[in-house]
Order: C-alpha cells, then sequence, then structure tokens
C-alpha cells in the first residue's frame, strides 16, 4: 500500500481531487497560450509496425478543474494576464511545496474548508513534484458550453450525498468505503486524468493491441485495436474495441457492469450498464496527448457530455510501480473496528 | 529414443498434415530434419509470443507429483468405532468441514509435478514450515485472499495470461487478480522496493526469452500446498517456443535462505486460440470481501454493536 493510509476518504485522488484542488488556482492557456485542441501540426513518431506512437508514461498535470468554477462563468478561456498570473502562482505554490508548506499556501483547500479532520496530512499525496501546466481553458468540460456536468436530479442528489459523506461515513460495514477504499478502481473514466496520486499511466503498443497500465489499483485496459467487435461480456471496465482515426485513436466501450450500488469518490466514474464511452487520444506535440472523452449515460446524466483533457508525457526512463492496495488494506479493518468502537461509547453515553 | 521436444514436433507436424485447413493461418512448423522451431518476427525482428497462453497441469495445486485427494483443507476421520473384534472399513481424511460441501469440486486433481527430479530441496525448518502451510492451507494462501500471486505462479495459475510484446517492454498480462508484469527489455534501474510480482529484467538468448526476476517480498506461494519462499527469492524464467502453439517455460529458484540448492520446473504453455480470445477481468477483491471482513459484521449505529 503506496499511499493509503490510517484514515479512510483520504484518496482525494481521483478526479473528485482534481475538480476541488484545482479550483484556487484554475489557469489559463500555457506559454504555448493556446489550448491543447487548437494544436494541429504536430505528427507522432510511428512504432516499428507502423501505428502512431503513444508509447510512455503519461500523467494529467494540469491546473483546469473539471467543472468550470463559477468565477468564470460565461467564458472558455483565460486571458493573456490571467495565464501570465497563472503560471506565477503555480510556481510560487511549488516552490512552497518543496519548502513543506501546506494548505492554501500550496494552493490546496485549508484546514477548516476541509470536511475531513487532518486533511492536510494528504497533501503529500497530491505532489506533482514539478509545477502544474497551466493552459487556456477555464474548465475540462468543453461540452455542454457552461463547463458543468449535465447530471440527472437524481444524481445530482447522489452526488451531493457522495461529497457530505466524504471522509466523515457512515463505516458500517465493507461496503461503505468508497470503490478506491476497498482497493477495488476509482472507474475507468477518471483513470487517464487522476493526477499526481497514483495517476501515472503507462502505454505499451503491440501489433493490434494498445495497453495502458494505470498506477493506482493496479487498473489496467487491453484494448484491441484490430477490427474486432464488441464480446458482450459486462465488466467494471466495460468492453472496449479501438480503432485508428488517422493519428488519432478511438476507443469505444460499452457493455459496463452496474456497480451503482457501491459508494463512488466521484458518481460521474461509476459504471452502469447504460454508459457508453468514447474516447479519443491524440498527440498534439511531443509531450502532450490531448484525450478528449464523451460519456454517455441517461441513468446519470441528462446528456452526453464531453472533456478535452491535456495529459503530459514523463521523462524517458519514468517508471510505474506495483500498487498493492489490496494486499495492505489495514485501512479496512482499522476502520471497521474504529467505527465500532465510536458508535459503541456514543450508545454508552446515551 | 525421441526426446521430448522431438517428440512434440512428430505430433505437430502429424497434426499438421492431418489438419492442415486448421493450421493454415499459422507459419509452418516442418522446417524439415531436426531444426528446432523458429517462431515468427517481430517488426524488431525478435521472436514473437505474443497472444494469449495457459498451462494445462495441476502445479497451482501442487508442484510436485501428488495423487488425488479429497479436498486441500482435510482433517483426519475418527476411528469407526463397531463391534469388537470385528473388522470395518475406515474413513479416509476427510474435507475440513468449510469446504466439505464442495463435494468433487473442491477435491484435487492428481498430477505428475513440473518440478525437475521432483525434490524441492528445503532447508530443514524450511520444509517444516512447508508442512505447517499445508495444514493452514485455508487461513494462508495468498490466492484465497485475492492478492496477487507473484511469479511463477501467475505463470500455471488455472487463467490465462496475455504477452504483449513491444519493443523495449513486453508485458505479461494474467487474468488472475488483474496482476500484470513489466519485462524491461533495455537498461532499467533497480527496484525501488520489494514487490508481488517482482522486478523483471528481460533478454533474448536466441529464440528463448530470458527473464531475471527479483526484489520479491516474501508474502507469495509457488501452490495451494503451502511451497513458500522468502524475499531472497530470485528467478530466472525462460520461454522458448516450440510450435505455433506451445511455448516452453522452464524456471530456475533460487533462495538461499530457504532452499539448500537452486531448482528447476518445467512446462508447456498453451496458445488459448480461440478467436478473439481476451483476457477477462477478474477483479476478485470484491469477491473476498465478506471472507477477510465479514466477521466484523455490520455495524448498529444504535447500539454500536455488529449485527452478523
Amino acid at each position: 500500500m503506496r499511499y493509503r493510509s490510517v484514515a479512510v476518504g483520504l484518496t482525494l485522488a481521483a478526479a473528485s481531487g482534481i475538480a476541488a484542488f484545482a479550483l484556487t488556482s484554475a489557469a489559463a492557456g500555457s506559454s504555448a497560450a493556446a489550448p491543447a485542441s487548437e494544436t494541429k501540426s504536430w505528427t507522432p513518431a510511428r512504432t516499428a509496425w507502423g501505428d502512431p506512437d503513444f508509447q510512455g508514461v503519461w500523467r494529467y498535470e494540469a491546473a483546469i478543474a473539471l467543472e468550470r468554477p463559477s468565477r468564470f462563468a460565461g467564458r472558455e478561456l483565460l486571458t493573456d494576464e490571467e495565464v501570465a498570473r497563472s503560471e506565477q502562482q503555480e510556481k510560487e505554490q511549488e516552490s512552497k511545496r518543496l519548502a513543506g508548506e501546506e494548505g492554501e499556501a500550496v494552493g490546496r483547500r485549508s484546514v477548516a474548508e476541509s470536511p475531513i479532520r487532518g486533511n492536510e496530512y494528504n497533501s503529500f499525496w497530491q505532489d506533482h513534484g514539478r509545477p502544474r501546466k497551466v493552459y487556456r481553458q477555464t474548465s475540462l468540460i468543453t461540452d455542454p458550453r457552461d463547463g458543468q456536468i449535465p447530471y440527472t436530479p437524481d444524481a445530482q442528489k447522489a452526488d451531493a450525498r457522495t461529497a457530505a459523506r466524504y471522509g466523515v461515513g457512515p463505516y458500517e460495514s465493507y461496503l461503505d468505503p468508497d470503490t478506491g477504499e476497498r482497493c477495488l478502481t476509482d472507474g475507468v473514466t477518471g483513470m487517464m486524468w487522476q493526477g499526481p496520486n497514483g495517476g501515472h499511466n503507462r502505454i505499451v503498443q503491440s501489433p493490434g493491441y494498445v495497453t495502458i497500465l494505470h498506477e493506482e489499483y493496479r487498473d489496467r485496459r487491453i484494448i484491441p485495436v484490430d477490427g474486432r467487435p464488441h464480446n458482450g461480456i459486462r465488466q467494471w471496465f466495460g468492453d472496449a474495441v479501438g480503432r485508428w482515426d488517422g493519428d488519432t485513436l478511438v476507443v469505444d466501450t460499452t457493455n459496463f457492469v452496474d456497480r451503482t450500488n457501491y459508494e463512488w469518490a466521484s458518481i460521474w466514474t461509476r459504471p452502469s450498464e447504460t454508459l457508453h464511452l468514447v474516447e479519443r487520444f491524440r498527440r498534439t506535440d511531443a509531450d502532450t496527448l490531448e484525450y478528449t472523452i464523451t460519456i454517455e449515460d441517461p441513468q446519470t446524466f441528462v446528456k452526453p457530455w464531453t472533456a478535452v483533457i491535456p495529459i503530459s508525457r514523463l521523462p524517458n526512463g519514468t517508471q510505474i510501480f506495483e500498487y498493492a492496495c489490496h494486499e495492505g488494506n489495514y485501512a479496512m479493518p482499522n476502520l471497521l473496528s474504529g467505527a465500532r468502537a465510536e458508535a459503541g461509547k456514543k450508545a454508552a453515553s446515551r | 529414443m525421441p526426446t521430448p521436444l522431438r517428440r512434440a514436433l512428430i505430433v505437430i507436424a502429424a497434426a499438421v498434415a492431418v489438419g492442415g485447413a486448421v493450421w493454415t493461418q499459422v507459419p509452418s512448423t516442418s522446417r524439415g530434419g531436426d531444426d528446432p522451431y523458429k517462431a515468427p518476427r517481430t517488426a524488431d525482428g525478435k521472436p514473437d509470443f505474443s497472444g494469449v497462453w495457459q498451462a494445462l497441469n495441476t502445479a497451482n495445486y501442487d508442484i510436485q507429483a501428488h495423487a488425488a485427494r479429497p479436498a486441500l483443507a482435510l482433517i483426519p476421520a475418527s476411528p469407526r468405532t463397531g463391534i469388537a473384534g470385528l473388522g470395518r472399513a475406515t474413513p479416509i481424511d476427510l474435507p475440513a468441514p468449510p469446504v466439505r460441501a464442495l463435494g468433487a469440486v473442491g477435491a484435487v486433481p492428481a498430477g505428475e509435478g513440473v518440478v525437475e527430479g521432483n525434490e524441492i530441496p528445503y532447508q530443514p525448518w524450511a520444509a517444516a514450515q512447508k508442512k505447517e502451510n499445508l495444514e493452514h492451507w485455508l487461513e494462508r494462501d495468498p490466492e484465497i485472499k485475492c492478492f496477487m500471486p507473484g511469479v511463477p505462479r501467475a505463470t500455471y495459475m488455472p487463467y490465462p495470461f496475455q504477452i504483449l510484446q513491444s519493443s523495449d517492454v513486453i508485458l505479461m498480462a494474467y487474468e488472475f487478480a488483474g496482476a500484470t508484469r513489466t519485462i524491461h527489455m533495455t537498461s532499467v534501474g533497480n527496484s525501488p522496493s520489494q514487490s508481488w510480482m517482482g522486478w523483471s529484467r528481460g533478454h533474448w538468448e536466441g529464440e528463448t526469452l530470458v527473464v531475471d526476476v527479483t526484489d520479491f517480498n516474501d508474502s507469495t506461494w509457488f501452490d495451494r500446498a503451502g511451497n513458500f519462499h522468502s524475499d531472497a527469492l530470485h528467478i530466472v524464467e525462460r520461454y522458448t517456443a516450440v510450435s505455433p502453439y506451445h511455448l516452453m517455460y522452464e524456471v530456475t529458484v533460487e533462495d538461499p535462505k530457504v532452499f539448500t540448492r537452486p531448482w528447476k520446473m518445467q512446462m508447456p504453455l498453451y496458445r488459448r486460440f480461440e478467436k478473439d480470445k481476451r483476457i477477462l477481468e477478474y477483479k476478485c477483491v470484491e469477491f473476498v470481501e465478506e471472507a477477510m471482513y465479514g466477521h466484523l459484521g455490520v455495524i448498529d449505529p444504535a447500539t454500536g454493536r455488529a449485527n452478523k
């Protein structure tokens, strides 16, 4: 168990983490000063067998919120000034982070804002190791235009409920922690852009396949890119089939299993039988993978939505390591016995 | 006398002759004479082992030769009492109560074993430990808890694995517990820590993929029979194609803390060549949570007590 520790609910991980933490520094166009989606001239190298080569270790390290923060309402792009300010802020926060500062100084929520007592313990989980990258986008979500997840009313309630119980419980059974805390997964839709906490993805290509190894939970996708049809077997990660559209890898995934009965750190990452996922992977320059994801699921969303996510290539030689989460999930029995002790105390004092 | 390898080739050649239609999509094995089989080549000229493979043996029950028995967890049957002086049949060992209802499904199929010479050279204390492990199989076997199976056990579990062959790395993607190994084919630094699946560095020796695996923890087993190792385990695997449908898999096991000398295993691996065969999910964590945490019950917030 590499990062998970004592208290449950601390994996501010995945996208919920990105969405929450990016708010204080939600950012703007990079020094390249263009959203990834507008750069089109670069041609990727080819593998020995002729496919566009996406191999390497990748990580989302942009400072863009998933949903558009209210202060950017009505604006899809930032100004040059905002970009410059944001880049400066990222650099400052990074040096403070390296100096061991935490909380607001490094762009995190303050202890007072945190729903979890001792939340600041978690700052190191979110350490990028280098300043976050600044882009012009004001939200990862590009469609709908307002940059918000188009939840159904029921899903909106479920999302609020999830946020409210995050790190707080109840924890009456092993079913109560979220799927991440149970060492299952945080979901396929959040895997590529999870960010620094175990969010590295190694892409390995072989003739007819693109394989993505995600460090956290050792999530793995072996995507056939050989023209085969969907196989009809329902899985947590669905049934992915890929194809090349020029230099773009298009992956269509259906046949997800229904696990909406479990707790999820972010409900938009949960699989259901009606989920349909289309992903487009395109290299826009040597160090950037533009990852476009369109999520459709009438159980959770009133309409499909799309996010455009710039993902960074890490230096050659970067490795991902074994993530033995379940094997070392001491948090689970500790959490359950802690909850039992707490409930016992409360009952006794009544 | 033909060697086992040559015998396999003769069988394959016969199959090609008989069932030509089935075999036309794969490279011919009939190179004539005594030439060993040569696998097709990848784009960069290396033997191409890509595909889905699976062992077909009972090594995951017990890597040593073993007769069939009623269950992995056995208890001695109590002696049958009867009328003094009259002979009566007595029972064999019985399946332990937790697995008894499984009947023939829970029994152990026999196998010739995969250990060269069938002897595992345990140090005396380790031989005793192995025996004790077997007696406590139900509590101790990491497979039961859906823990990553380690190497070489991952190879001969009753689940397929896929070899995905790129230039700088080769992936071994196992179905069980979703474990994956990255075989580094170019220079890579040392492992920063111990791990369940080890740290794998590979190279080609002619037709053979040789993988040197180090930096294991001491938590995995070789089989359900309690065969074990320490964190000093060092594995060398050799994968050699002997036909389009078979890899020969050889393992050298070294662990100076547990064994008196290195020892070897060998077995064929079979290609799963069903159309569009994939490695499917086997996310067994959710299958074992009740076994691992169910005893903690469900806490009633009103009383603080667990309802079981």
